[in-house]
């Protein structure tokens, strides 16, 4: 069997006994550029009980155990330098969110392209965006829906063009085209649950993994989003200006990314400023553990969240009146109370 | 001002009534996080404190701590050393593989590394000996304090790869990480229970305890590896 080591590959036989043996060149840099390679799978690890350091003094590759240690010791820091100066996680996870928001850009084009000419040959189809180009790829004409197809009524009744042929070739493959960039998207989003986890667990038990992302994308880094203030946390992603695409997801444009936090959005309208609020501080300090303690899920911010948002459930059970607010007005809760108001109406006035 | 050896390279520093526990700086001048240091009879000394460290905390509860002078140490969660920097102290003829799997911690780990001669670093996840298993030999003891859901997994799967026969496991157990509600006193039983029977490798436990007032709802358990690995 042939095995690889940090200092070569080795064939062994069945017993662990090292045959032969190919090294590497014995240079630091050279053996820590190998370190970091990715292995090649069909080369095994040393098996369980193999004697790594005898045999790299049998294959001459060291001379003593003491230069053993120095070598390995002096490759394992070349090489976890370079792996760690390969850019931060974050910069994956920001270029990540944006990948995301300029696929979002473009399958909304796309399908609103394909939504328009499907259109022409099933205007009764309804669907758009992802389920209309999944069922495009999978059936193109709507001659093809079986007929235990729930669209079949519809379509044998549809009084859309015929599409054959070249038309429907063209369509199913635009169609395709549209559904791997959903493909795409969604393997984007696992990357971005996979890599949040790693570097910020606790923002992630707080915020969420993809909200979370979003902060860290928008504060430019990890540690750069530690150094905000919660009440900056709170309205980040606000600024339209900047960022355009988030628009069209965030329920206001006046309210930061943060909002879309299943706990604000799912509770009434007149609790969200003080939930976001609530929200931001943990997240503030869940980001602050993630960078600057020792790891690890500390999981009592979450189950003060939640004590909190439960409070200020039972608090504020009712929207408030209008008149009520001059009643309120004791001591230093004044000001903050008029500021909710006077958010909470505008957001109400802008829906009706 | 007197120092006592309590285990293979662990002291106890008596001074003005206060005890302390204490490992000799193998890089004398050099303070790794901010702990004290004090020279006695030539010779310096870190301070270690057991609130800042597992392994420390089960010193002070008596367990018998297996690393000697020229043990080969795997230390799975090594963060940025604080821990590590000790067991280096104490292996000062072995060695230990540090393997820890966050970037951001790996960068204080090395600064740590870069000072010692006896650290070799891995940015690694310890679910996966695999991806280690070409650099880190057969170790004397494994330490483990990585606060995961699945930390005897974790245990099991090092030992099995790396854990020599009656090795030894060093496990800190975090019941939070376990499970958030639970009351740890289960958690543990539970850990143990799983330790002693689902994993083929074979886990003899030796000691366990937990380390509070040190650490809050975490357990210390000490194993040693009875079956010779398939
Ligand atoms: C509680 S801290 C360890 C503190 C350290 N033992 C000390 O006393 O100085 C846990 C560490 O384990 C790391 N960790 C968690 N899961 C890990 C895994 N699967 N592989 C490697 N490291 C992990 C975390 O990143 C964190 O740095």
């Amino acid at each position: 069997m042939k095995i690889i080591t940090w200092f070569g590959t080795l064939t062994l036989d069945d017993y662990g006994k090292v045959l032969e043996w190919d090294l590497f060149p014995k240079d630091t840099s050279a053996l820590a550029e190998i370190l970091v390679q990715p292995k090649k799978v069909e080369i095994d690890i040393p098996p369980a009980c193999f004697d790594i350091r005898a045999a790299a003094i049998e294959c001459g590759f060291v001379g003593s155990t003491e230069e053993y240690n120095t070598l390995l010791r002096d490759v394992s820091i070349r090489a976890a330098k370079k792996q760690i100066s390969g850019g931060t996680p974050d910069m994956g996870i920001i270029q990540a969110v944006e990948a995301l928001d300029d696929i979002d850009d473009a399958a909304n084009t796309l399908s609103e392209r394909l939504a328009e000419w499907y259109g022409m040959y099933f205007p009764e189809v309804g669907l758009s965006s992802e389920p209309l180009a999944r069922f495009v790829a999978k059936y193109g004409s709507r001659s093809n829906i079986p007929t235990d197809g729930h669209l079949y009524e519809k379509a044998t009744s549809s009084m859309g063009a015929e599409l054959a042929g070249p038309d429907e070739e063209l369509v199913k493959g635009f169609a395709e085209n549209i559904c791997t960039l959903y493909d795409s998207r969604s393997r984007i989003e696992d990357y971005l649950v996979k890599s949040m986890e790693t570097s910020a667990p606790n923002l992630v038990n707080i915020a969420g993994a993809l909200i979370g992302a979003r902060l860290v994308s928008m504060a430019g880094g990890l540690e750069k989003l530690a150094r905000f203030p919660s009440s900056t946390i709170q309205v980040i992603g606000a600024n339209r200006a900047l960022f355009k695409h988030l628009r069209a997801r965030a329920p206001s444009p006046k309210h930061g990314i943060i909002f879309n936090h299943p706990q604000i959005k799912n509770s009434p309208w007149w609790q969200r400023g003080k939930i976001a609020r609530a929200l931001a501080a943990k997240i503030s300090l869940a980001v602050r553990m993630d960078v600057y303690s020792d790891g690890g899920l500390n999981e009592s911010l979450k189950t003060e969240l939640n004590a909190k948002i439960e409070s200020i459930k039972a608090a504020h059970p009712k929207p408030p009146k209008r008149e009520s607010k001059a009643g309120m007005g004791k001591g230093k809760g004044r000001s903050q109370n008029k500021q909710q108001n006077k958010q909470s109406n505008k957001k109400a006035g802008g829906r009706r | 001002m007197s120092t006592k050896e309590m285990s293979s390279g662990i002291f106890e520093i008596t001074e003005r009534g206060g005890k302390h526990l204490a490992t000799i700086n193998l890089v004398p001048g050099a303070s790794v996080y901010g702990e004290k240091l004090i020279e006695i009879e030539g010779c310096e000394y870190r301070i270690w404190n057991p609130k800042r460290s597992k392994l420390a905390a089960m010193m002070i509860k008596k367990f018998n701590i297996p690393i000697k002078r020229d043990s080969k140490v795997l230390y799975l969660g090594a963060a940025s050393g604080t821990t590590v920097s000790h067991v280096s102290d104490i292996v000062s003829e072995g060695i230990v593989y540090a393997v820890e799997f966050s970037p951001r911690t790996m960068r204080d780990l090395i600064g740590l590394c870069d000072m010692r001669p006896n650290i070799v670093p891995i940015l690694a996840d310890a679910n996966k000996p695999q991806s280690y298993a070409h650099i880190v030999e057969e170790v004397d003891v494994i330490f483990q304090d990585v606060a995961q859901p699945n930390q005897s997994e974790i245990a099991a799967v090092n030992a099995m790869q790396f854990l020599k026969r009656n090795g030894h496991l060093l496990l800190s157990i975090k019941a939070r990480s376990i499970d958030t509600v639970a009351n740890p006193k289960n958690v543990f039983k539970n850990e143990i229970r799983k330790l002693e029977h689902e994993f083929d490798v074979g886990f003899e436990i030796l000691d366990s305890r937990e380390l509070a007032p040190f650490h809050e709802d975490h357990l210390g358990v000490m194993a040693r590896v009875l079956r010779v690995r398939k």
